[in-house]
């Protein structure tokens, strides 16, 4: 356990990518967001570090990339990152969960038939990515931090956001990469494996496999019972950041994973726990705060220089100024002067 | 002397008696003596020109004069579909190619569809066990394409007959369980029973409404779209060799085939011809094929089957015939060769 660590979270450099690179190898399957390849890795770092350096005023296809750094050794233990527009230039597909009611007053019968229905519904939302964290650092707080401090990124910069937020969490699949959901689904139009029809589909996206996808419908009570259960179940390696969505407010009850049936979660901004919890505050470099402390997410308001971290604050305006009393570690480690604006959530 | 006629009244109990004696999968003839009413009523209505054409129904029964008994029975609907729904699930195919990712996966669909509607349908036929002999099958299956034939101008365009799917000796259709079962918590028997009197359609809005894949369904449920129950493989003989073909049309519940033809294109309606009658009790000559023969009226319907070599415009017929035809010298008749290979 590392809880004596100090991380920091921050925009991913060009030279971070051999920690990246080592992060993606060793992430679960089902992560897609972070493929295990050093020229997709380059790329998706190059898009982050220009999406920060644009000047955005409506959400579009820039992606945003973020590594956790161990402050005292300078290691990077994890990664995360947002989407601008789930799909942009194309279709975001999920399956969305419906009930059909069959019912029938003459013959006194009334059933609820669970299908699936290929949507688009997705599409344009921001979407949460690329979560992953050394295994040494889960059982601390610094997840939350991980995924958390994109929430103070995305209210701090709504315009560069839709005003929905979504993210994908793997599915279940036994340990050789066999999802039930899809030999049961997808497999009956591909006639492969998961694992190699996404191998075949190359480095284009999802849309371009989704397009061989059954359009139609899909009455669940037709599949097999291990497919059935695979609709909206969690792969337990993503129970930590799934969790934490889901105490964020996000929902799982709508949309799940077009291939392996993995639970997509989902939520208005305006819902989400740390966006509207978040308060803007400005800084005065302070050894010390008098008040009751209590632990926060803490995160500077810039873009390119974006830092975010956890630390006990107190919120009590002692000194009658409106102004938040931060040590001059932490404003350092923050990048923020005296009389800058900092957001904060609690932890 | 084997005669078809019109059914009536008097015949109900038979008909009941023949509709107990079916077994599964005869959904057009019901075990149920009220229904059973309503079908002679609406049968009794139509002969006699009072029904409206979406209540129209032509039901015959097959009589043995000698034994003075109701044998079998086989009926005409003029127009499906046109009171409650008219459901099919029609085959289709789903290609799903990519050829950058060399793909190419073909996948068979069900989609349900009203195509039908409007359509003539042949109906209710069951012949009783022990007569299933001396080409009686085939009298009281063709006679009902004569009737087709002599008022064309009364049907559709195009006729339908909908053939019994596999099930096995209990009753168990293997679509029925791979498909129906999910969306009506019901036996196949009973699904088959509620269509029979007349409630297909409350029972078809319970059924899946997207199209489906066929590939969602048991390998047993797949083999068997489109499939005809053995012990029915004769009567689909017997109307493909009248023209009818399948289509890629099959019943919703039990994936039986429709069959259907254009009426022009019925071969007894394409075949047979009007002639006079003429009375003679001369035996027939030594090249005389079997005929189907019958009146020209409705509510007098009469056919039957008969050697005979028709020369020229008259067909020649016992006086003992022509009196079970309600026949005299001089009248119309229409008769048509009953095999199809047999030229006149």
């Amino acid at each position: 356990m590392k809880t004596d660590r100090v991380l920091i979270l921050r925009p991913c450099r060009m030279s971070d990518l051999p920690s990246v690179e080592r992060i993606a190898g060793a992430s679960a399957v089902g992560i897609t967001s972070l493929p295990p390849d050093r020229e997709k890795l380059y790329d998706k770092i190059r898009n982050s570090t220009h999406s920060l350096a644009a000047e955005v005023d409506v959400n579009g296809e820039e992606q945003y990339f973020f590594v956790l750094e161990d402050v005292a050794t300078g290691e990077i233990v994890g990664t995360s990152g947002i989407v601008a527009s789930a799909g942009f230039h194309d279709r975001f597909y999920s399956y969305r969960n419906e009930i059909i009611v069959h019912a029938s007053q003459e013959l006194g019968v009334s059933n609820k038939i669970h299908s699936l229905h290929l949507c688009h519904d997705l599409t344009g939302l921001s979407l949460l990515t690329s979560f992953y964290i050394d295994p040494a650092y889960v059982k601390t707080q610094w997840p939350q931090l991980l995924s958390r401090a994109r929430m103070l990124f995305i209210a701090e910069h709504p315009e560069r956001f839709a005003d929905k937020l979504a993210a994908e969490n793997p599915g279940v699949c036994d340990d050789s990469g066999h999802s039930p959901f899809w030999d049961a689904v997808g497999r009956r139009f591909f006639n492969m494996a998961y694992p190699q029809a996404e191998q075949l589909s190359g480095g284009r996206s999802k849309t371009f496999i989704a397009e061989l996808m059954p359009q139609y419908p899909i009455y669940v009570p037709l599949l097999p019972a291990d497919a059935k259960l695979a609709i909206g179940q969690l792969n337990p390696v993503a129970e930590l950041p799934f969790s934490i969505l889901l105490e964020e407010g996000l929902e799982a009850d709508t949309y799940i994973d077009i291939f392996d049936g993995g639970p997509t979660v989902e939520a208005r901004m305006s819902a989400v726990r740390s966006i509207a919890g978040s308060k803007r505050l400005r800084v005065k470099r302070a050894a010390s705060a008098i008040g009751t402390k209590q632990s926060y997410l803490i995160a500077n308001t810039a873009t390119e220089e974006f830092r975010a971290t956890i630390a006990l604050l107190s919120l009590d305006d002692a000194s009658g100024d409106g102004r938040l009393s931060i040590p001059p570690a932490l404003a350092d480690r923050l990048e923020v002067a005296d009389g800058d604006d900092v957001r904060v959530t609690p932890l | 002397m084997m005669i078809i006629r019109p059914i009536t009244h008097a015949d109900l109990p038979a008909l009941v008696g023949l509709a107990k004696s079916t077994g599964v999968g005869l959904t057009t003839l019901p075990p149920n003596e009220a229904e059973l009413t309503k079908r002679v009523d609406a049968a009794v209505a139509s002969f006699a020109g009072t029904a409206r054409k979406a209540d129209e129904i032509f039901l015959f029964v097959l009589e043995d004069t000698t034994a003075k008994r109701v044998v079998g029975t086989c009926g005409l609907a003029t127009a499906v579909g046109l009171r409650q729904p008219w459901y099919s699930y029609r085959v289709g195919l789903v290609v799903h190619a990519s050829q950058e990712l060399g793909l190419f996966t073909q996948t068979p669909t069900l989609f349900l569809t009203n195509d039908h509607t409007g359509h003539t349908e042949l109906c209710s036929l069951f012949l009783d066990a022990g007569y299933r002999r001396d080409r009686n099958g085939q009298l009281l299956s063709k006679s009902r394409l004569l009737f087709l034939a002599q008022h064309r101008e009364r049907f559709s365009k195009k006729i339908i007959a909908e053939l019994r799917g596999v099930s096995d000796a209990a009753g168990k259709s293997p679509f029925w369980e791979s498909l129906g079962r999910h969306f009506f918590s019901m036996e196949f028997s009973q699904a088959d029973y509620l269509t029979g009197i007349g409630k297909k359609s409350f029972v078809a809005e319970l059924m899946p409404k997207h199209p489906l894949y066929s590939s969602f369904l048991t390998p047993e449920a797949q083999a068997v779209i489109g499939k005809t129950h053995p012990h029915t493989l004769p009567a689909l003989r017997m109307l493909e060799s009248e023209g009818f073909r399948y289509e890629g049309y099959v019943d919703i519940f039990d994936a039986g085939p429709t069959v259907e033809c254009d009426v022009d294109d019925v071969h007894a309606v394409a075949r047979s011809h009007e002639f006079k009658a003429e009375i003679s009790n001369a035996a027939p000559p030594a090249d005389a094929v079997m005929y189907l023969v019958s009146n020209t009226g409705i509510d007098s319907y009469r056919a039957t089957l008969v050697a005979a070599r028709p020369t020229g415009a008259s067909f020649v017929l016992s006086a003992e015939t022509a009196a079970a035809l309600n026949i005299h010298a001089g009248d119309d008749v229409r008769a048509v060769p009953l095999a199809v290979s047999d030229r006149h």
